[in-house]
């Protein structure tokens, strides 16, 4: 019985996509009220099916087989199971408000068809058993979030999106070198725990597996916006809708997260890793990455352009916690996944709610915005502190566990210097969001406005966004658990 | 069986007495003896041919039974017979396909001279296929350059009597070496009959005397039928020569006078000096390196050239380059695909010509390609005539130019040491053709308004059935490759 | 089947082709209905032929000594006429409905099919000898079709490609002889056929020789410094340059080299040598040259033909690998690109055909007028670019993973060039897509009035050509084992 139900893990995949690829191809709605009921139909149907496939136990399913040696395979393990219950999270509160959000833009059929699409092709990448139907689902969420980013057919989206096209397809193809080899020379193409190659086999060829994991994470890394390849995010993230920036920044770049953590963590092993010129390349990348993010989102005077740096700066401290290779750094990153994703979702939406409602993109102009928008304005001030990480917020608990485990690694230089640079980032962090809040709260003299109506539909994700940032900032180890699973058979 | 034997001799007197008659008759008449006598002589060699080809033997035919150093003497083996039925294919159809430009060009109380011409140029050619004896040759090559002069400038246009002249001032240089060439000879062996000077080069060699006098000579006589068979660098004389006289006249000198003193040259070298001898001499490789020079210096010329007619005759320079390479190739598959270029390029080149003229008709009589845009659909044979030379010129399968082609690399990987120089020139060669001979049907077929009129077939019945003999021999010689080259083989194994 | 039926099929094209042209027609339905039928049957023919092979050899005509002219089918054959053979009745269809705006249509479609019975000679060619003489063929009878728009841009197009093709047959040439004189036989078989014994001392000399003869051949293949022919020669109207400059002619060459490496002269034999590496180097170097030049070129067409010429030399790549892996990712990479590139070229005609636009910036919005088109467009395009799920992706993983396992560091350099070919191949298709469905701001709808997709002769083959696509992209393995059975692996 429990053979035949593991088809299941196919149904939350390829629902939203039919039903994406279905939305697009249907003329348009006569109403955008059926609009909607569909959308938040299958949005919350896909939710029930993943839910299903995600709290049962473990499943594997071989759909078919590219060639002989390419099964498409999918296979829920712990580390699947929390990604694909953050998307789907993510996504279909995201969707909810991207229903009130999308009321004021043209093409809403296309925009919420590749929606759908791209909720499907994520959990597809959760929920991948081995490296070749990883790297499948990996090129088609590139492809099936462009339209996002292009939505509002504007020159400076049209450039985002082929940079973002053109940066994400040049990680891709630098992985796929790396890929090939792993395909060949492993035994297996199976997640597996710990890596699928003896340490002996490794050894006999360090200088290839060298330069392959190195192209690894250059290439899985342009996903996550680590330097020097980061430069599509700021100009992809901004441009795309409020919600599709969110999930975007929330959501996608965690593609590259995770794709790094399947090859480094399941197939070669960290490891091998350990004391490589690559490691230490590797966290000088990171390290640069979150000063330099942070130092630019400070100087960033667009809202939204602010925060994609500040995605930039935070998901290179993920990066950093798998780069360490040690165990309570590594958990540090997973639930820096969790809290940042909760928290940059939140902020997207809280900026996407402030255009929607003000037009104001500058963050000058966003003066008395607590005013104007109190429900907003808290939502983002909590998960600017989140993002800051100040307890009680799930922030602090991720940096907290990304620090000790960078000083307990044994790490000449970077275990002092790592957790340095967290803690100036963190100073940054606080620099470039904060203001929007007292700004916003404070005004100054003279100062004078109306308290607005806030769509129920906008504020209800963001308060659940807000909500959860502050849960699992106070109870931590509901996460931890899931979290400890997943590194104990990792590390 | 035995009147066979006479055949060659009396071909030869036959084309001579022709010639003589010639000169009292009227044009049509003159044309008419002409057409009979090239028939019969055509089929004479065929009879001789097969029974030479069948036998497998060489037969030496002493004139008027006189022996030795007085007497003449006629030889001829399967090799001998089949390249005079070849040369007299080849003029018939010459003729037949400048016909109608014979009429036109040349004044109508001068036609009869004309053929009178031809005559005397069939019979030298068939001396010099034929004899056994140096001196006979030598008369038949001054014989030979007479009347090829005379062909040049029969149309007494201006440009025609100034290459006249300069053909006939390079070809009596040739001749003059080979003259003094056959004198030193004849000093160092005291003989003249071919046979005889060779048991005699055999003895001076083995005793090891004489051996630069011996190269000397070797050299004036290889160099004197150079200079007349206008190989690179010695070619200055043939565009004009080619490019400007009446059609038949070019055709002919190409694909027959040349190869006339080549085949002496084959001659010189296997029965007078013997073929060791001569592949051991330093001539041989002087030889391969005029020739591979020629192939590309000659297709380059073509390439520039803007005239159809000289294009084709540098065309010719260049293929003269390919015959005397595989000479310098020094092996016998060498001498094979020599003597298979020798036909090819004859069926070819003339064909060449011919068309070449059908296509200037239907251009206002201009030769350059500005004018000859289009031609191909104003005069749809020669167009087709033209397409198949051109392609077989470049060597595409199926056509003569492949085999000779095929031939001679597979002769040049026996030799080690000029395989390489020899198999990237007949490449370079190939594309070199390529660019101008393509360029040109290109060329010809590209529609365009023009104000010529155009030529059906009906009207030019002669003219369409010479082509399709033509396009027919060079299928021929494509395609059935295999007998003929045993038979140059054969021909060969008793030419010496 | 008996090896008769082998010079059948290469007979019945030319022969309907000249009753096409020469016979007198009354309606244009008429010649077209009974073309295709034609083409048609000659094409189950074919596939009658694959599925029965016949055992023997079938000599037309002897030359010298062992040369011949014969015909026989074996695994690559069966490859390329499948190949060809299931692509050219779709072709036919495309060009009736393409030709319909151009002049000389019974003269075009007898070359047209000629050329088809010519391909099919190529690959049902017993020996290097037969292959030589109808890839010759090949160039002659296509050089009217390049041709065929008599323009002067055309011309000249057609006397490029004409000197380049037979300029390289001339250095191919060279190659012939020296298998011919140093081989066992002239036939084809796998692991090559020249006797070690003959060669002796002369290894170099003929790794030097393969190099020529990889250059000749290389020239229809158009690889790098013989390929400007091939944008040149996309004046031709789209059939010629979708079905002979994306498929029959170029992969002519491409097979060409195939036959040369793996069964004339042996990998074993050239394996390590200086030869191997130059001829990898320079495939290398086209791979990513052709992708650098079509990002420049605005031309849609042109820009087409140089993604040809990139992913020619993919399949080149495969051939320098020569290992049995090698051959397989080449014969896949053969199969593949066919029919993305097909497709592709279909998709350009189809839009010059119903709109006249042939630069890449004048595609902005189309997409919504178009949307088939564009939508198989896409397809391709991604299938080009090596998306997983879609053809492509196969053939470079088995490309790459040949590299990888001939275990040769050069070829390690090889997957890296692939890979930045892939990203171009994405950067120079996907901006045409983006440009097509996502017209920017000072787009205005009004001027595409009266634009549409065009009718069912143009979109079937497409529809066709992109269900196949896909359905190799997910699922090919009897198509790869086979491929391995052909390589010996």
């Amino acid at each position: 019985m429990e053979e035949k139900m593991n088809f299941i893990l196919l149904v939350p995949i390829l629902f939203p996509v039919i039903a994406g690829v279905f939305l697009l191809w249907k003329r348009e709605f006569q109403k955008r009220r059926s609009l909607l009921i569909f959308v938040g139909a299958v949005l919350l149907l896909t939710g029930a099916f993943a839910a299903v496939g995600i709290l049962g136990g473990e499943r594997r399913f071989t759909a078919f087989y590219l060639t002989e040696e390419l099964p498409v395979f999918f296979k829920l393990d712990e580390l699947g199971r929390l990604f694909a219950s953050l998307v789907t999270v993510v996504w279909i509160l995201a969707g909810f408000f991207s229903f009130a959000y999308m009321k004021k833009e043209k093409r809403e059929k296309r925009y919420f068809g590749f929606y759908l699409i791209t909720f499907g092709v994520l959990l597809g990448l959760d929920f991948a058993g081995n490296l070749i139907t990883m790297y499948l689902f990996y090129e088609f969420m590139t492809l099936a979030s462009l339209p996002l980013v292009l939505h509002s057919q504007t020159g400076e989206a049209r450039m985002a999106g082929l940079k973002y096209l053109f940066y994400s397809f040049c990680g891709a193809y630098l992985a796929l070198f790396g890929v090939y080899f792993l395909v060949r020379m492993g035994n297996t193409i199976e997640f597996t725990p710990g890596g699928v190659f003896e340490s002996s086999f490794l050894l006999e060829h360090q200088t290839l597996f060298l330069v392959i994991t190195m192209l690894l994470v250059l290439g899985f890394g342009v996903k996550a916006g680590m330097f020097p390849l980061h430069a599509w995010l700021t100009a992809a993230h901004p441009v795309a809708p409020g919600p599709a920036s969110g999930v975007l920044s929330g959501i996608i770049v965690k593609g590259g997260v995770l794709a790094l953590i399947r090859v480094l963590y399941y197939l070669i092993g960290p490891d091998f890793l350990i004391g490589t010129k690559v490691q230490k390349a590797w966290i000088v990348l990171t390290l640069i990455t979150i000063f330099m993010g942070s130092m630019l989102a400070f100087r960033e005077p667009v809202l939204k352009k602010r925060l994609a740096y500040s995605t930039v700066s935070q998901v290179s401290y993920i990066l950093f916690g798998l780069a360490v290779c040690e165990r309570t750094a590594f958990e540090g990153a997973l639930l820096h996944v969790i809290a940042h994703a909760f928290i940059k979702v939140c902020l997207f939406l809280c900026a996407g709610a402030m255009i929607y409602q003000t037009g104001c993109k500058r963050v000058e102009e966003l003066r008395g915005i607590g005013k104007r928008m109190p429900v907003t304005l808290w939502c983002y001030t909590i998960a600017s502190l989140g993002l800051i990480g100040i307890p009680p917020t799930s922030g602090f608990v991720s940096k907290w566990y990304l620090g000790t485990g960078a000083l307990d690694g044994k790490m000449p230089v970077f275990s002092w210097l790592g957790p340095l640079v967290l803690i100036v980032s963190a100073l940054l962090t606080a620099g470039y969001l904060l203001p929007v809040t007292m700004r916003g709260f404070f005004p100054g003299e003279g100062f004078a406005c109306r308290r607005e109506k806030e769509a129920r539909l906008m504020t209800a994700p963001l308060i659940i966004f807000a909500a959860l940032t502050l849960f699992i900032g106070i109870f931590p180890e509901t996460a931890l658990t899931v979290i400890r699973a997943i590194s104990g058979v990792c590390i | 069986m035995n009147a066979i034997l006479n055949f060659p001799c009396f071909s030869i007197l036959l084309a001579m007495f022709a010639a003589i008659i010639s000169s009292v008759l009227k044009g049509k008449g003159a044309r008419i003896l002409n057409t009979c006598v090239v028939s019969i002589v055509a089929l004479m060699s065929l009879a001789a041919l097969i029974f030479t080809v069948r036998t497998g033997e060489c037969y030496v035919y002493v004139m008027g039974h006189f022996p030795a150093p007085l007497g003449n003497e006629l030889r001829f083996g399967a090799l001998e017979a089949g390249t005079a039925l070849f040369f007299a294919v080849i003029m018939l159809l010459s003729l037949n396909g400048g016909r109608r430009k014979i009429k036109l060009e040349i004044a109508e109380n001068k036609e009869h001279l004309y053929y009178v011409m031809v005559n005397l140029l069939l019979s030298s050619l068939l001396a010099l296929v034929y004899t056994n004896d140096l001196f006979t040759a030598y008369v038949f090559v001054e014989i030979n350059t007479i009347s090829a002069c005379g062909l040049i400038m029969i149309t007494e246009h201006g440009r025609c009597i100034e290459a006249a002249m300069r053909y006939m001032i390079m070809s009596l240089l040739g001749s003059g070496l080979f003259l003094i060439g056959i004198c030193i000879l004849y000093d160092l062996t005291g003989h003249l009959l071919m046979s005889d000077i060779h048991a005699s080069v055999e003895a001076i060699v083995a005793a090891g005397t004489y051996s630069v006098p011996l190269l000397v000579t070797i050299a004036l006589m290889v160099v004197g039928l150079a200079i007349k068979s206008a190989l690179f660098p010695f070619h200055s004389w043939l565009p004009d020569a080619y490019g400007y006289s009446t059609v038949s006249s070019a055709a002919m000198l190409s694909s027959l006078v040349s190869k006339g003193y080549i085949f002496l040259l084959i001659k010189l070298i296997y029965r007078v000096i013997g073929f060791p001898i001569f592949t051991e001499s330093r001539v041989i490789d002087v030889l391969f390196i005029f020739g591979i020079v020629g192939m590309i210096m000659g297709s380059l010329s073509a390439i520039k050239e803007n005239d159809i007619r000289r294009m084709i005759s540098y065309s010719s320079v260049a293929q003269i380059g390919y015959i005397y390479m595989g000479f310098g190739l020094g092996t016998l598959a060498g001498m094979a695909a020599s003597i298979f270029h020798i036909l090819s390029h004859a069926a070819t080149k003339s064909l060449l010509f011919v068309s070449a003229v059908g296509l200037t008709d239907v251009s206002g009589n201009h030769k350059d390609f500005e004018r000859l845009t289009g031609a191909a659909y104003r005069n749809k044979a020669a167009g087709v005539a033209f397409t198949v030379g051109a392609l077989s010129m470049v060597g595409i399968p199926a056509f003569s130019g492949f085999v000779s082609k095929l031939l001679f690399a597979q002769a040049a990987l026996d030799q080690h040491g000029k395989m390489l120089p020899a198999l990237i020139v007949l490449a370079v060669s190939s594309v070199l053709n390529v660019i101008y001979f393509m360029k040109t049907v290109i060329r010809i077929y590209t529609p365009v308004q023009t104000g010529y009129p155009s030529i059906k077939m009906r009207e030019n019945k002669l003219f369409v059935m010479t082509l399709l003999c033509f396009i027919a021999l060079n299928l021929l010689l494509g395609m059935c490759s295999e007998p003929i080259t045993e038979w140059i083989v054969q021909g060969l194994h008793v030419f010496a | 089947m008996n090896a008769v039926y082998l010079l059948l099929v290469v007979l019945i094209p030319p022969l309907a082709g000249a009753v096409v042209a020469f016979a007198p027609w009354r309606r244009r339905a008429h010649w077209m209905c009974f073309l295709e039928l034609a083409v048609i049957l000659n094409s189950v023919l074919v596939w009658l032929l694959l599925f029965n092979r016949p055992a023997d050899t079938l000599t037309l005509i002897h030359f010298t000594g062992e040369l011949s002219i014969a015909f026989r089918l074996d695994g690559l054959g069966t490859v390329f006429a499948g190949l060809v053979s299931f692509l050219w009745p779709f072709a036919t269809l495309y060009a009736f409905e393409y030709m319909t705006k151009e002049k000389h249509e019974r003269v075009f479609f007898f070359f047209y099919t000629l050329t088809y019975g010519v391909t099919l000679a190529i690959a049902l060619s017993d020996n290097i000898l037969t292959m030589y003489c109808f890839y010759e063929m090949l160039t002659l009878a296509t050089v009217p079709l390049v041709m065929h728009t008599l323009s002067r841009e055309a011309i000249l197009a057609s006397r490029k490609y004409l000197y380049y093709s037979i300029g390289g047959a001339a250095f191919a040439f060279i190659g012939m002889i020296f298998v011919i004189t140093y081989g066992d036989t002239t036939e084809f078989l796998l692991g090559g056929v020249l006797n070690m014994s003959k060669v002796g001392e002369n290894r170099d000399i003929l790794q030097f020789i393969y190099f020529l003869t990889f250059l000749g051949f290389g020239v229809k293949a158009a690889v790098c410094p013989f390929n400007s022919w091939l944008p040149k020669a996309g004046v031709a109207p789209t059939p010629v340059t979708a079905l002979l400059h994306a498929v029959a002619v170029v992969k002519s060459g491409a097979f060409a080299i195939l036959r040369v490496t793996y069964y004339s002269f042996g990998t074993d034999f050239l394996r390590g040598s200086f030869a191997q590496n130059a001829v990898m180097a320079i495939v290398m170097f086209t791979i990513v040259y052709g992708c650098s030049m079509a990002v420049k070129e605005t031309h849609l067409k042109r820009r087409l033909a140089y993604s040809t010429i990139s992913n020619l030399s993919y399949i080149l790549f495969g051939a320098a690998l020569m290992t049995p892996f090698g051959l397989v990712g080449a014969l896949s990479h053969m199969v593949f690109h066919a029919l993305m590139k097909i497709t592709s070229f279909f998709c350009a005609g189809a839009i010059i055909h119903q709109t006249e636009r042939i630069y890449v910036h004048q595609l902005d919005g189309l997409a919504k007028k178009m949307p088939k088109i564009f939508g198989i467009f896409t397809v391709s395009a991604l299938a080009l670019m090596g998306v997983p799920g879609l053809c492509g992706f196969i053939s470079k993983f088995y490309l790459a993973s040949a590299a990888i396992e001939s275990g040769n560091v050069l070829s390690y350099f090889g997957i890296g060039c692939l890979l930045i070919s892939a990203l171009l191949t994405a950067i120079y298709m996907l901006s045409i897509v983006v440009r097509a469905y996502f017209p920017t701001g000072e787009f205005r709808e009004e001027t595409l009035e009266g634009i549409s997709d065009p009718n069912w002769m143009m979109l079937l083959p497409l529809i066709v050509f992109v269900i196949f696509i896909v359905g190799f992209g997910l699922f090919c393995a009897p198509l790869i084992s086979f491929f391995g059975d052909i390589a010996g692996v």
